[in-house]
């Protein structure tokens, strides 16, 4: 798979070996990991899933329970330019995600070749390998484990939502009225928690696979070391693209979560090319954004909110690396103090020291 | 310590210096989600500070700037002793600086994708935060103390 080595995973390596870190036990680069095994990554078969949702009512049955209710009244940010969002009232929700609900399925008709082909995808975090929401955290609640599950700490987060914001899916959702927010300066910092997927990462890591893989009747996913995974993900996607009448080498059309936000640990096959995919559930959010419903319904009428969020529906087009840029500018951390050192060294700049009380001792050596 | 106040790159420096310190403070404090709710991004011209993905980039620029021109500084003192005109001027201030790029530099490894225990990442972040905090106050204090003392301490706070 040399398309997908990525310029992040010899980046990882790279800056690992330049840090001289690679030998510790506690400091292993990622991709170091995954070759170990360690770094587990799933496959969604699509044409497999039936839509049943056996997958949701597991993930709702063993998690919505370890989400806590707010207290009440619950306190009013000052100023009130950050909305409190309320979901306990509404745990119910299924058909996106909400901090009580980390699973959805999105039921599409999706028009391809002159057919519309039923199709069920199953949406949830897609546990990217390098995560802006983890990244950008900064209170460290957003953490990455080696085995590449990303998860929110509920003890430490702020519910400040940063981690949706950069987030290109919009993925973590809020439950103001809940957390460390309360003890702290509750009316002027934090509004809550942030909740999305985690993976199922207590479970995981006592060797159990995650509910959502173990219910499904039809065994639409697979979870295990991402360069299996993706060997598994390349040979199912190629056998799409032949079915569906397209040549073999168009296979990364009919995946996603490969290459989307600099590649991620949830990889997606479809029957046909994700392009129609991306326009279906495009469509279907359109369709279900009635007038005089929610911010997305607001943004559609050119109202006066702008949409922000995506209702808790993920869309499923192209995403660039968001953190692609800060990639390249740690290239300059590096650089710069040495440039710095190699200036004073040989005393670049340095010869014009003056004293400021005119003494002659201006030389830097 | 010599009383002689040396301003290797004259004033060029002093601004960039000041000017690397002031994009980090503000970019920095910025990666907390504040500017948005205190109305700062209603600021006109201000808009983008709301932007965490370009103030994260920003953050890094300043980071890159402010490193280069202390490492500039660091390899400058080994070569002549005595005060400067910009830059830190006691152990406590090269001690909050080498906090401030350890813990740092561990999240942009971090970012770059390499793997570091959570816990030990959620340390260093407050280590950040706290030294940020504590090198902006000695800094400020640094600036209106009057500078006669400044050498007779010889320290940044
Ligand atoms: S993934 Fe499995 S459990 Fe979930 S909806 Fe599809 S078939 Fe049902
Ligand atoms: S999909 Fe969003 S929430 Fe999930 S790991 Fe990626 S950036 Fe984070
Ligand atoms: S992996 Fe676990 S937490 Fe995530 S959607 Fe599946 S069941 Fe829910």
């Amino acid at each position: 798979m040399a398309k997908d080595i990525s310029r992040r995973n010899f980046l990882r390596g790279g800056l690992a070996a330049a840090a001289g870190v690679a030998a510790s036990p506690i400091i292993l680069p990622t991709a170091a990991q995954a070759a170990s095994g360690r770094e587990l990554c799933t496959l969604l078969d699509l044409s497999k899933c039936i839509g049943c949702e056996e997958c949701v009512s597991a993930c709702r049955e063993q998690w919505q329970p370890t989400v806590p209710d707010p207290v009440s009244p619950m306190p009013r940010p000052f100023p009130a330019k950050v909305p409190v969002q309320d979901w306990s009232g509404r745990k119910d929700v299924s058909d996106r995600l909400t901090p009580y609900n980390f699973l959805y399925v999105e039921h599409l008709d999706v028009p391809h070749k002159g057919q519309e082909i039923e199709l069920h995808v199953p949406r949830r975090c897609m546990h990217c390998l390098n995560p802006p929401c983890a990244d950008l955290c900064p209170f460290g609640a957003g953490r990455v484990e080696n085995n590449g599950v990303v998860h929110i700490d509920p003890e430490v987060c702020l519910g400040g939502a940063k981690c949706k914001t950069v987030c290109p899916w919009k993925i973590p959702q809020r439950q103001s009225g809940v957390g460390i927010y309360l003890d702290i300066m509750p009316e002027l910092a934090g509004n809550g928690v942030m909740f999305k997927c985690h993976r199922c990462l207590p479970l995981v890591e006592k060797g159990q696979q995650p509910r959502c893989v173990e219910v499904c009747p039809e065994q639409v996913q697979s979870i295990g070391p991402r360069e299996q995974i993706l060997a598994q993900a390349e040979a199912l996607a190629r056998a799409k693209a032949t079915e569906d009448g397209a040549s073999p080498d168009k296979w990364q059309d009919y995946v996603y979560g490969l290459t989307e936000n600099g590649g991620t640990t949830t990889i997606y096959v479809s029957p046909m090319p994700f392009a129609a995919v991306a326009a279906a559930i495009e469509q279907n959010h359109a369709a279900s954004a009635q007038p005089g419903r929610g911010r997305a319904a607001r943004a559609k009428q050119g109202g006066r909110k702008k949409k922000r969020g995506f209702g808790g529906r993920p869309p499923m087009g192209p995403v660039e690396d968001v953190m692609a840029k800060a990639d390249n500018l740690s290239l300059a951390l590096v650089l710069a103090p040495v440039a710095g050192l190699a200036a004073g060294f040989t005393r670049l700049f340095g010869k014009k020291f003056k004293a400021d009380d005119g003494d002659s001792k201006g030389e830097a050596a | 310590m010599s009383k002689h106040d040396y301003s290797p790159g004259g004033r060029v420096a002093v601004w960039l210096y000041g000017i690397a310190i002031g994009l980090a403070l503000f970019s920095g404090f910025g990666q907390m989600p504040l500017y948005n709710r205190y109305y700062l991004t209603s600021v006109p011209g201000l808009g983008w500070s709301g932007n965490f993905i370009a103030l994260s980039e920003l953050h890094y620029f300043a980071a890159a700037l402010f490193m280069g021109l202390v490492a500039w500084r660091l390899a400058l003192d080994t070569r002549a002793g005595g005060t400067w005109s910009w830059g830190p001027r006691s152990w406590w201030g090269w001690s909050l600086i080498a906090l401030l790029v350890l813990s740092g530099g561990a999240k942009a490894l971090r970012n770059a994708g390499v793997f570091l225990p959570p816990l030990a990442l959620m340390l260093l972040d407050f280590v950040h935060l706290g030294s940020a905090m504590a090198f902006m106050f000695s800094g400020l204090v640094s600036l209106f103390r009057p500078r006669k003392k400044q050498y007779l301490r010889g320290g940044l706070a």
